[in-house]
């Protein structure tokens, strides 16, 4: 006993000084409560400047770096004559300018063309510790800026908080900008949305497969709320699940193997497994109540999902071996779409509380109920980012919906969808 | 010269004899053939006469029978009011159930007419219990129908949840609109 005691003493010691040796390594699940001085230098041209590299991929990289909530920035006015040199080793790095200006890391990067390639050399230095965090070199053309801000940026956050950033994943989402509801995709800042449907009827709820370039969503193109499954690059499409009745709420398991869903085929809507090839493997739940909206644990052992079964709309959660139910919302009149977080610690859900929805997390256990937004408009449909440090949200305000992403503790919230139209629904991609 | 010309003369009347008898027969056989067609044709008239005015006295009363039915077709199509339901319910109101006994009477008038029940939500909730909610109005509307006498096989249902909001507004007055049921007659 005495000896095991001295074991788990060793190894709280072990990780107190692996703590204190890595400075700049941070608490991931707690953005906003310890930041970094983080100092984004521009690039500098390695040959002759061209227009459009410096601007663009700048904006980009501080965006994502600013909405994780990780970062205080240091202001560029105050930067030295280093911001300016370009020093791809750590050794050539004026450190000391950096540390005068209180910047405990450093991002600086160099670019040159040969012919249309573009190639972008990135550092990342540990001011404290003077060396290298990350080094990473792009190839790509000029209109692969963004994408490789993005890439950087989930870099940025991979070196100093050890786990890789969300930001060039995707957001699927659904918008009425054609007139009819259709599947759309963008970036995870709103840029470059695509259409990825035409079936001129309504599309509702997507949602990522885990493991390939594939979306699936509820369409009445052919006249019953079924669910398609689309493949993203090659526009390939069928349907997936066609009983009668509804076809709704499909998510796949994290494993990619199965799809969770609502079907009504015996009159009443309770929560099904089909295979990928649209067969029903399983059904969760048997209760003449409603029962809707399942998300996966990430585990892929429970479900949660909402059910009138106690009267009023609330989250419950569903063994999917055993088949037990629980539930876990008790608070307030109308709970629904819940979202498991990827780390599975956390669910997010929306409550109707004075015709407005707000969005709130919970624990599995039903511990810990927090309520993440505020303020006028209905915040609904909460979908986690890849790492869990993210939500994405739809707010219905002044009778227009856009999309919004917030930290997971409700903080840094912004509008992320173009004005032009409704959009709803969003369903953020794992990694991409 | 003189018996020649006798006889050549002889010849040819007998010639002419023997072309205009021959000649006389098809003539003959002409005539008879269209004596025939005229024959057929009015026998064909006078049968046609006949059945026309039988044909005349069935059509009328299938006419009329028609004319019924697509009135009552019409009427089914035109009149079946749409029903409204309380929030987040799918139990049918008194004043539903009033409307769904004059729907049910439309519907049994015009045997031929299958309908289609959509149920539908106000905007407040979530999607996709909306969906579950107004599967279950129309359900709810479909089974009190069947009870008051409509075969079960004239009627489906389909859910738009709140997708398709009669009033988009944000105000009780929209929202106690759009929870509804609606009949869509399909001939």
């Amino acid at each position: 006993m005495s000896c095991l005691r001295i074991i788990i003493l060793c190894v709280v010691c072990c990780s107190f000084f692996v703590s204190n040796a890595a400075a700049v390594k941070i608490e991931i699940s707690a953005p906003g409560e310890q930041t970094i001085p983080l100092a984004i230098t521009s690039l500098v041209p390695i040959e002759s400047p061209k227009a459009g590299v410096v601007e663009g991929f700048q904006q980009v990289l501080e965006n994502d770096l600013d909405l994780s909530g990780l970062f205080d920035l240091v202001n560029p006015a105050s930067f030295l004559s280093d911001a300016k040199k370009l020093t791809l080793r750590s050794t050539e790095v004026d450190f000391a300018q950096w540390k005068l200006l209180g910047a405990e890391a450093v991002i600086k990067g160099g670019y040159r063309f040969e012919g249309e390639k573009m190639i972008i050399e990135l550092r990342l230095y540990d001011v404290i510790t003077r060396r290298l965090l990350t080094g990473r070199r792009y190839i790509g053309k000029l209109a692969d800026i963004r994408r490789i801000a993005h890439t950087f940026a989930d870099q940025v956050m991979l070196g100093l908080t050890g786990e890789l950033g969300p930001f060039s994943s995707r957001i699927a989402y659904i918008s009425n900008r054609t007139g009819r509801k259709e599947l759309y995709m963008m970036d995870v800042d709103g840029n470059k949305p695509v259409r990825l449907t035409d079936h001129r009827t309504i599309v509702l709820n997507p949602d990522f497969s885990p493991k390939r370039k594939e979306l699936i969503f509820t369409s009445y193109k052919k006249g019953n709320p079924d669910l398609f499954r689309k493949e993203i690059y090659t526009g390939r499409e069928s349907r997936l699940s066609l009983k009668q009745g509804l076809n709704i709420g499909g998510r796949y398991s994290p494993d990619g193997r199965e799809v969770a869903l609502t079907l009504s085929r015996d009159k009443n809507s309770e929560i099904y497994l089909i295979g990928t090839d649209g067969t029903i493997h399983k059904r969760l739940t048997k209760h003449y109540g409603i029962d809707v909206d399942p998300s996966w644990s990430p585990d892929g052992n429970r479900l949660a999902f909402v059910s009138d079964r106690r009267g009023n709309p609330n989250v419950f959660i569903v063994d999917v071996h055993n088949l037990k139910v629980e539930r876990l919302t008790f608070e307030g009149k109308y709970n629904a779409t819940p979202a498991w977080s990827p780390k599975g610690d956390l669910i997010a859900f929306s409550r109707l509380e004075n015709k407005e929805f707000n969005i709130f997390t919970i624990r599995p256990d039903g511990t810990d109920e927090r309520q993440l937004t505020f303020g006028p408009g209905s915040k609904e449909h909460p979908r986690w980012s890849p790492d869990g440090r993210f939500l994405i949200y739809s707010l219905d305000r002044n009778n227009q919906k856009s999309i919004w992403v917030m930290r997971s503790d409700g903080t840094g919230g912004r509008r992320i969808s173009a004005a032009g139209g409704d959009d709803t629904h969003p369903a953020w991609s794992g990694r991409w | 010269m003189k018996n020649l010309s006798a006889y050549l003369l002889v010849l040819i009347f007998a010639l002419t004899l023997l072309v205009s008898g021959c000649a006389k027969e098809p003539v003959a056989d002409e005539a008879a053939m269209m004596d025939g067609t005229t024959e057929v044709a009015v026998v064909e008239e006078q049968a046609m006469g006949v059945v026309e005015q039988q044909v005349d006295e069935g059509a009328a009363a299938a006419a009329r029978a028609a004319a019924e039915a697509e009135a009552a077709a019409n009427r089914a199509a035109n009149d079946l009011k749409r029903i409204y339901f309380d929030f987040d319910q799918h139990v049918l109101t008194e004043s539903a159930k009033d409307q769904l006994a004059i729907n049910a009477q439309l519907l049994k008038a015009a045997p031929s007419v299958k309908v289609k029940v959509e149920g539908y939500c106000d905007e407040r909730g979530s999607d996709e219990y909306n969906l579950a909610l107004g599967e279950k109005r129309a359900l709810a509307t479909k089974n009190y129908l069947v009870s008051l006498g409509v075969a079960a096989g004239r009627l489906s249902v389909i859910s738009y949840g709140e997708e398709m909001p009669i009033d988009p507004a944000n105000t009780e007055e929209a929202w106690a609109k759009n929870r509804r049921a609606e009949f869509k007659a399909q001939r």
